[in-house]
């Protein structure tokens, strides 16, 4: 067992400490910046519905056989901050839409457009400017918007705002929200939410009523008819739209720091986010990430894989690659090879670390991302977007 | 017998009768005094226990089934007309030329709009009250489909392939998109407030979707409707134009240069005191010129006059000079032409100070209306030849197509469709509640605040009294004959009351109906006017789990500890069925600053998912409002023991009411308190 090392038992002598303080940690962390959470989109078509772009060769990636492929590793990044127009430096979710770049920060929406930003706030109808989640309608086009405040449809530039108070909606603390088909789905401090845009009706989804631990749920996502919900203290609710029955997914260890027994199921029961692609669960944690092909669980660790750090806010499926957004920077995996990005605590420039099986070499990048400290991220066909709290960088697929 | 006993037998009968009719007379009189309001109503007893019963036999005998044409279309060559007949369920094929009905194939319930592609082998037309669309072979004059819609289908619109199909759901407030080739479902945009109105522009670009009532705000926030703009290609909504101070935009026509877009529209004045109707300032009717070109403009003109106002204007077609408009008044009985040409000098040369000022002029009409044509009653579609030397117009309540001449502007001759002859006391009524002609300069008709019979969800402030105290949330009046007292202080017991004296002293600043005619309009509201089905939420009278739930809480009588709740407290006291109201007033902690210090007079509830805002003052703008934001002492039902999931269940149930008709189909007596 590699988990299961001489840290490990460290770690498990160390155990009420280690996770008082990472739980207390979280929590602080999540009531200060709530914008941790991001949006999830499993299934979102990219050029083709695969990644075409995202490996060196450019061949489509749709398939399993990702461990054959180069890695994609993305280069030449650019970074925006207050300076180059962002409203705020704290970057909370990014979202590639079409032409455009819409990015949720501490300040309101900020738009990418034609090299210019945008800057959405309460004035122009957000229902509050603290932005932690946007996805987009693949049916309709129109954005939907999670923030601290209340859900927002912006549609044909207006916004139309739903809110615990005027809606059947959960909370106004929207962590994450998707769109799956005419539903959209909310993760919120009250529950996980399902509205019909179609018959107009809310259903919301609580420890009363679905295998939660308790109401508080962070991410969400959407594939192969299931919606996967990251429960605080649940760990997985799988609910199949189809036959709307739940199934849970929980760590058999429950909330201790450690894995007694390997890839017996998500790596913790705090989990924070969920995605599914290509017939793949990934679900992140503070204490890991885990993958679930139907059939196994797999756990990945910072001291067992190229993962940057365990503490993991959002991550994001595309293909066979899943893009992990972490405390101590971002990592892309297909559950074999890895790329790590890092920067330098003392200049722009950081460097990639890439692990294409047991090869192990470290890339540099000038200038690196803006900041380790990633909570969102997006990719389309060749190029990457990471929400940090020190603005949004954008990387190209290096060829 | 001998003549002294046939004289001794009359006396005594005479002397009997003498005793029965006058105490008789007076009682009458006293009953009638009470019902009407007024002390010289005619005692005539078929007023209210005849032409007001709901007894399906009686109710047949007396009424008749109209067609009560709507919408209209014609075949590319001009040589059919299809016209929608909205009571009759029916498209009717009509030979415009020999003026016959060819054809009358029937549709689903309530249909309103219809379309032909441009092949002219399929007709399209829209069942509002079917929640589909009925797809009709021309050549075979047969429904060979039916598509399946959002809630409401109204306006339609063909895609310049002819290969997706628009339909505006009027009262889920969105738009379907339909593959004509899968006859599936595509997507679905989400709309104004009650859209009705669509049409393509002239390159098949963009697609436009008025709506009629205003998005919701709090009172005293300037009223705001949207005309929702769809890119074809893109199948996305670009654009959700605001069109301030304006509601009621029933339709829209593009120039055929398609330079511009013009939308019919009301003006009304609700933040300010209705003395303003004798001012001769409540409601204006206009169009909104909505220019196709990049920032271009939206300019409100009006149709009025200076003491003359053109009420409920409809439909708008554009002759294919693009030089003339023709919009029907249908709350004035006439068609008002606007020169074209002259609407783009004026705003050409206007500066966008001087534009501002022309949505409030009502002198300003002169310079493009050209002519008022009047018409038969109550004129609602319009459409012209492919020629254009003809507009048809579909006379709604005289079961007519009126045909105009568009060169001499006069109208030239009817095409009857074939309706009943007789016009009944409910239709003479709904004559009434859709003409003007009673209200001061003709300013509005009850069918303005009470559009389809419904309401307009504007919040009124009622000149009372004491100027600008008891705002007024518009109530339907759907159904609601046997929901005595009305009005929201419950002031009023009857219709007739309401609709008598008062309401011209209050509302019209006329004279008083004729009691013949307060006869008719009250047979009408009485006896006509029904809801639609909830086919959004409770379209088998299932109710779901959700709203079984609901139910409970609805009904229950312990709160969530399991301690009892005052009988006062409980929803079911006060909202009982069949009509969801026990028809008394109560306080349930809403009485604002402004109001006069009364109780309300509980709402009826059925289809109450389409009437916000709600309270008497329209404050909270969704069901759950109630509870959220102004339920927190628990006045108003105790529901702050309920979780969000109970209260989401609540609001759930309530919006599954319906129709006590719908309920009980089987039923055959209709019991009517009157």
């Amino acid at each position: 067992m590699k988990k299961r090392d001489k840290r490990n038992w460290f770690k498990f002598a160390m155990l009420p400490v280690a996770i008082s303080g990472l739980l207390s940690t979280g929590f602080i962390i999540v009531e200060n910046q709530p914008g941790y959470r991001n949006d999830i989109t499993a299934d979102k078509p990219v050029t083709d519905g695969n990644l075409k772009g995202l490996t060196e060769t450019g061949s489509k990636t749709s398939d399993s056989k990702a461990d054959s492929k180069p890695v994609p590793v993305y280069g030449n990044w650019k970074n925006f901050t207050t300076k180059d127009g962002l409203p705020s430096d704290k970057a909370y979710c990014v979202r590639i839409d079409g032409d455009r770049v819409l990015v949720g920060t501490h300040d309101g929406l900020a738009v990418y457009e034609k090299g210019k930003w945008r800057t959405y706030t309460s004035k122009d109808g957000l229902p509050h400017n603290g932005v932690v989640s946007i996805d987009v309608s693949e049916i309709t086009g129109d954005v939907w918007i999670g923030t601290l405040g209340g859900l927002s449809c912006w549609s044909g530039g207006k916004f139309e705002n739903f809110t615990q108070f005027n809606s059947g909606m959960p909370n106004d603390l929207v962590y994450c929200v998707i769109c799956d088909g005419k539903d959209v789905w909310v993760a919120t401090g009250g529950g996980a939410g399902q509205y019909d845009t179609y018959t107009k009706k809310w259903e919301i989804f609580t420890e009363k009523n679905a295998p939660m631990h308790e109401p508080w749920t962070y991410g969400i996502s959407a594939g192969d008819g299931k919606i996967f919900i990251a429960a605080w203290g649940g760990g997985v609710i799988e609910y199949t739209t189809k036959t709307k029955q739940f199934r849970d997914y929980t760590d058999p260890d429950g909330e201790m720091e450690i894995d007694l027994l390997p890839d017996d199921g998500p790596v913790h029961d705090i989990t924070t986010g969920t995605t599914y692609a290509n017939g793949m669960l990934w679900v992140s944690t503070y204490f890991g990430l885990s993958s679930y092909d139907g059939s196994h669980w797999k756990g990945f660790f910072d001291h067992d894989s190229g993962l940057a750090s365990n503490f993991i806010n959002f991550v994001r499926a595309e293909g066979p690659w899943v893009f992990i957004c972490s405390d101590k920077g971002l990592s892309t995996t297909d559950g074999k090879n890895w790329v790590t990005y890092k920067k330098n605590e003392n200049n722009s420039n950081g460097m990639a670390i890439i692990i294409n099986g047991t090869q192990k070499k470290e890339l540099p990048l000038s200038p690196s991302i803006s900041h380790n400290f990633i909570i969102g991220v997006d990719a389309d066909a060749d190029v990457l977007w990471v929400a940090t709290s020190k603005g949004v960088s954008r990387g190209e697929l290096m060829k | 017998m001998k003549t002294s006993k046939l004289l001794l037998i009359f006396g005594i009968l005479f002397v009997v009768g003498l005793a029965i009719y006058f105490p008789g007379r007076k009682i009458a009189r006293k009953h009638v005094n009470t019902k009407t309001a007024v002390e010289d109503h005619p005692l005539l007893c078929i007023s209210c226990h005849l032409y007001t019963s709901k007894n399906p036999l009686v109710s047949k005998l007396i009424n008749a089934d109209y067609y009560s044409p709507f919408n209209m279309a014609v075949s590319k060559n001009g040589d059919r007309l299809y016209v929608v007949a909205q009571e009759a369920n029916t498209l009717m094929v009509v030979d415009p030329e020999s003026h016959k009905v060819l054809n009358k194939i029937k549709v689903g319930e309530y249909p309103h709009s219809v379309v032909i592609d441009d092949r002219g082998e399929k007709a399209y037309v829209s069942n509002q009250w079917s929640d589909n669309v009925s797809v009709i072979d021309l050549a075979k004059s047969k429904v060979v489909d039916t598509l399946l819609t959002g809630n409401g289908p109204a306006g339609l619109s063909l895609s310049a392939d002819d290969k997706l199909l628009y339909i505006v759901n009027s009262f889920s407030s969105d738009v379907t998109v339909i593959d004509l080739n899968t006859g599936e479902e595509r997507k679905r945009f989400t709309a104004g407030n009650n859209p009705t109105g669509t049409q393509l522009s002239p390159d098949g670009k963009t697609l436009y979707v008025t709506s009629r009532r205003a998005l919701l705000a709090p009172y005293g926030d300037t009223l705001k409707s949207e005309l929702t703009v769809i890119d074809e290609s893109r199948q996305r909504v670009t654009e959700r134009k605001t069109i301030e101070s304006a509601y009621i935009m029933e339709n829209i026509a593009f120039t055929p240069g398609g330079d511009l877009a013009i939308i019919t529209l009301i003006r009304p004045k609700n933040l300010v005191p209705s003395i303003q109707v004798e001012q001769g300032w409540m409601m204006t009717y206009g169009i909104g010129i909505v220019e196709q070109k990049e920032n271009g403009r939206v300019i409100q003109l009006l149709l009025d006059e200076p003491n003359a106002y053109y009420c409920d204007p409809f439909d708008i077609v554009i002759s294919p000079d693009g030089k003339k408009a023709f919009i029907s008044n249908s709350g004035v009985n006439c068609i008002s032409v606007v020169d074209i040409d002259s609407v783009r000098s004026l705003i050409a040369e206007a500066t966008p100070e001087v534009v501002k000022t022309y949505s409030n002029n009502l002198g300003i009409s002169s310079r493009y209306v050209i002519k008022r044509i009047k018409t038969g009653a109550d004129p609602k579609g319009l459409v012209l030849s492919p020629d254009g030397k003809r507009l048809y117009v579909a006379e709604q309540l005289e079961d007519r197509i009126g045909v105009i001449n568009t060169e001499t502007l006069e109208k030239i001759n009817s095409i009857d469709l074939g309706g009943p002859r007789r016009i009944t006391v409910a239709r003479q009524g709904r004559r009434l509640f859709n003409n003007s002609g009673h209200t001061f300069q003709n300013q509005f008709d009850c069918y303005t605040c009470h559009p389809d019979m419904h309401e307009d969800g504007l919040v009124y402030n009622m000149a009372s009294k004491d100027m600008g105290r008891n705002l007024t949330n518009t109530q339907s009046l759907r159904d609601i004959g046997d929901t005595p007292p009305f009005k929201w202080n419950g002031k009023n017991q009857t219709v007739y009351k309401q609709d008598g004296m008062r309401f011209s002293t209050v509302l019209t600043r006329t004279e008083q109906f004729s009691y013949n005619n307060l006869d008719a309009i009250t047979a009408y509201i009485i006896t006509g006017i029904h809801y639609p089905p909830n086919l959004q939420y409770n379209p088998e009278g299932k109710l779901t789990e959700s709203q079984l739930r609901g139910k409970d809480l609805f009904e229950r009588s312990k709160d969530n500890t399991g301690k009892i709740i005052p009988e006062n407290n409980r929803c079911i006291t006060c909202h009982p069925p069949p009509y969801f109201t026990n028809l008394k007033l109560a306080s349930v902690g809403t009485l604002a600053i402004s109001d006069d210090s009364i109780q309300f007079d509980t709402p009826h509830l059925n289809n109450i998912f389409a009437s916000p805002p709600y309270l008497h003052d329209g404050r909270a703008a969704t069901l759950e409002e109630i509870w959220t934001k102004y339920g927190k002492e628990d006045k108003h039902g105790l529901a702050n023991d309920m979780t969000k999931n109970q209260l989401n269940d609540l609001v759930d149930y309530l919006k599954s009411l319906r129709a006590p008709a719908y309920e009980h189909k089987s039923s055959k007596l209709y019991h009517a308190s009157f």
